[in-house]
């Protein structure tokens, strides 16, 4: 599904975050990526949603050369993969279930469709009885619970998650863990870049380990 | 196609909500459109009115006749008869002693003139019965085939000059419109700017979970194009309350030249395309701004 072949990423300035990386993820695995902060997992997953450009090499997704995809094909892209981000992104101009169909109304789906499936995916990650309250008033685990729900909603095949329970007592992160093995489960590929060690062993899986903007695979 | 339609309510109903969302600004753009309208739809209003009032006005374009010395009686008097039939109001003979007198008195040129043999011809000075500038040259036309007559003089030139003082005006009211239809993009552009930048986050959000840029722009031009209906609207009410002050003064001058005159609002035609353009030139501007400012996300990510 995923596939990197000598690929670099060098940033403005000349920090080169990725260097010479090649890896293969097949579809419906479930991949850690581990290292230091900095070791260039953020840069990792920015490649494959296309949110950067390597420097050189290749990254194809589903066997399309994401670095070359032209900018009007890359919404199209993204469309098809989960994002979860450390920070949430969430919307504070409007309330729960609008942050989650935001991505349906994106592909164009019919508000009501929309809204049901917004409600059902709200009511797994178990924010169903907050669905109109602001995102803002919601904990830090709810609110990574309401990003999840978000790249959920349009029921994508790969869902990429950087640090998902970075900020989150211990409780918050096994919970949404646990998330993640249901949706593996289910056949969706994963890729999570995480420290949390105790995650790794609960989930297990395979973990690959950047050091440097090097790949090497760790033993599970 | 059916998503497009419901792209396009999605994005007609966020954009009502977001001019809902600030009413006083949204009120003050649209003023300051209405203003910027109503001055070349202001004059283009005046100069129909003065188009009206030189169609209504009393013309009394004349035509003169120059005989020919040389013509018989028997051709001066065809030359009367034709002047009696129905297509001509009135008809005088200006026999060349008494015009030669007139001139004389007129210019003081007596001394010069008294020596001289008369060199000016007979003439009639005739009035046709239509005074439009068709039915007038047609008549002088026809009347100069007769034999007989040597020359025909058309006294239409005060028509021509007010045409041609109108036609500057109407050159003018399209520059005008043309200027102020750029300031009414730079209005609307710059209102949608300061929306963009204010929805940076929602902007950069949606493109990472596959919004083009063209659902993102959609919202934007549709407030733009809502905000320049409002403009052409405010420019109507301006105009009416113009016009409402107005009416009694114009009706009054009108009533001292014994004439009917009044002021005509603008035909439901005329509102149609000045709300429609108006609304176009605002989405011109979002548009501009939408990409300008889209670009400049692109760029700072």
């Amino acid at each position: 599904m995923i596939s990197f072949s000598q690929v670099t990423k060098r940033y403005p300035g000349g920090h080169e975050a990725l260097s010479g990386v090649n890896l293969a993820i097949e579809k419906g695995e479930l991949v850690f990526l581990t290292g230091h902060s900095g070791a260039g997992k953020s840069t990792l997953l920015k490649l494959i949603a296309a949110i950067e450009r390597p420097t050189s090499g290749v990254v194809s997704v589903s066997g399309q050369n994401v670095g070359r995809l032209p900018q009007r094909a890359i919404p199209y892209l993204r469309r098809n993969i989960g994002l979860i981000f450390q920070d949430h992104k969430l919307l504070f101009d409007r309330n729960v279930i609008e942050n989650v169909v935001l991505p349906l109304d994106i592909a164009g789906l019919d508000r009501r469709e929309s809204l049901k499936r917004a409600r059902a995916v709200i009511d797994k990650v178990g924010l169903l009885k907050r669905e109109k309250a602001n995102p803002i008033s919601l904990s830090g685990g709810e609110q990574q619970r309401l990003c999840i729900a978000r790249a959920l909603v349009s029921r994508p095949a790969l869902l990429l998650a950087d640090e998902p329970t970075g900020n989150l007592d211990a409780g918050y992160a096994a919970d949404i863990m646990t998330m993640f093995r249901d949706f593996h489960q289910v056949g969706t590929t994963l890729v999570i870049a995480t420290h949390d060690d105790r995650a790794i062993t609960a989930l297990g899986g395979r973990t690959l380990q950047l050091d440097h903007g090097k790949v090497s695979e760790a033993a599970a | 196609m059916i998503g497009w339609l419901r792209h396009q309510k999605h994005a007609f109903a966020a954009a009502v909500r977001r001019l809902g969302a600030h009413p006083v600004a949204t009120l003050l753009t649209a003023l300051a459109m209405g203003v910027a309208i109503s001055l070349p739809g202001g004059l283009y209003l005046g100069l129909g009115h003065l188009d009206r009032l030189a169609g209504d006005l009393p013309a009394q374009p004349e035509i003169s006749i120059f005989l020919d010395a040389e013509a018989s009686n028997a051709q001066k008097q065809a030359i009367a008869a034709r002047l009696k039939q129905t297509d001509i109001a009135e008809a005088r003979y200006v026999p060349k002693d008494e015009a030669l007198a007139a001139l004389s008195a007129a210019q003081g040129l007596a001394d010069i003139t008294a020596g001289l043999a008369n060199p000016l011809p007979d003439a009639w000075v005739v009035r046709p019965q239509t005074a439009s500038r068709a039915e007038l040259a047609r008549v002088a036309a026809d009347l100069g085939k007769l034999p007989g007559v040597a020359e025909i003089h058309l006294d239409s030139q005060w028509a021509d000059r007010l045409q041609a003082a109108l036609a500057i005006g109407r050159t003018g009211v399209w520059l005008l419109a043309g200027l102020f239809a750029i300031a009414l993009v730079a209005i609307s552009g710059n209102a949608i700017r300061a929306q963009v930048l204010a929805r940076r986050d929602e902007i950069l959000v949606s493109r990472l979970i596959g919004a083009t840029d063209r659902y993102i722009r959609r919202p934007f031009l549709y407030v733009g194009a809502l905000q320049g209906l409002l403009g052409g609207l405010a420019a109507g009410g301006v105009l009416a309350v113009v016009g409402t002050l107005l009416r009694a003064p114009v009706e009054h001058l009108a009533g001292l030249y014994g004439s009917a005159f009044h002021l005509l609002p603008p035909t439901a035609t005329e509102i149609v395309a000045v709300l429609g353009l108006t609304a176009l030139f605002g989405w011109l501007g979002a548009w501009l701004s939408v990409t300008r400012a889209l670009r400049q996300i692109e760029a700072a990510r």
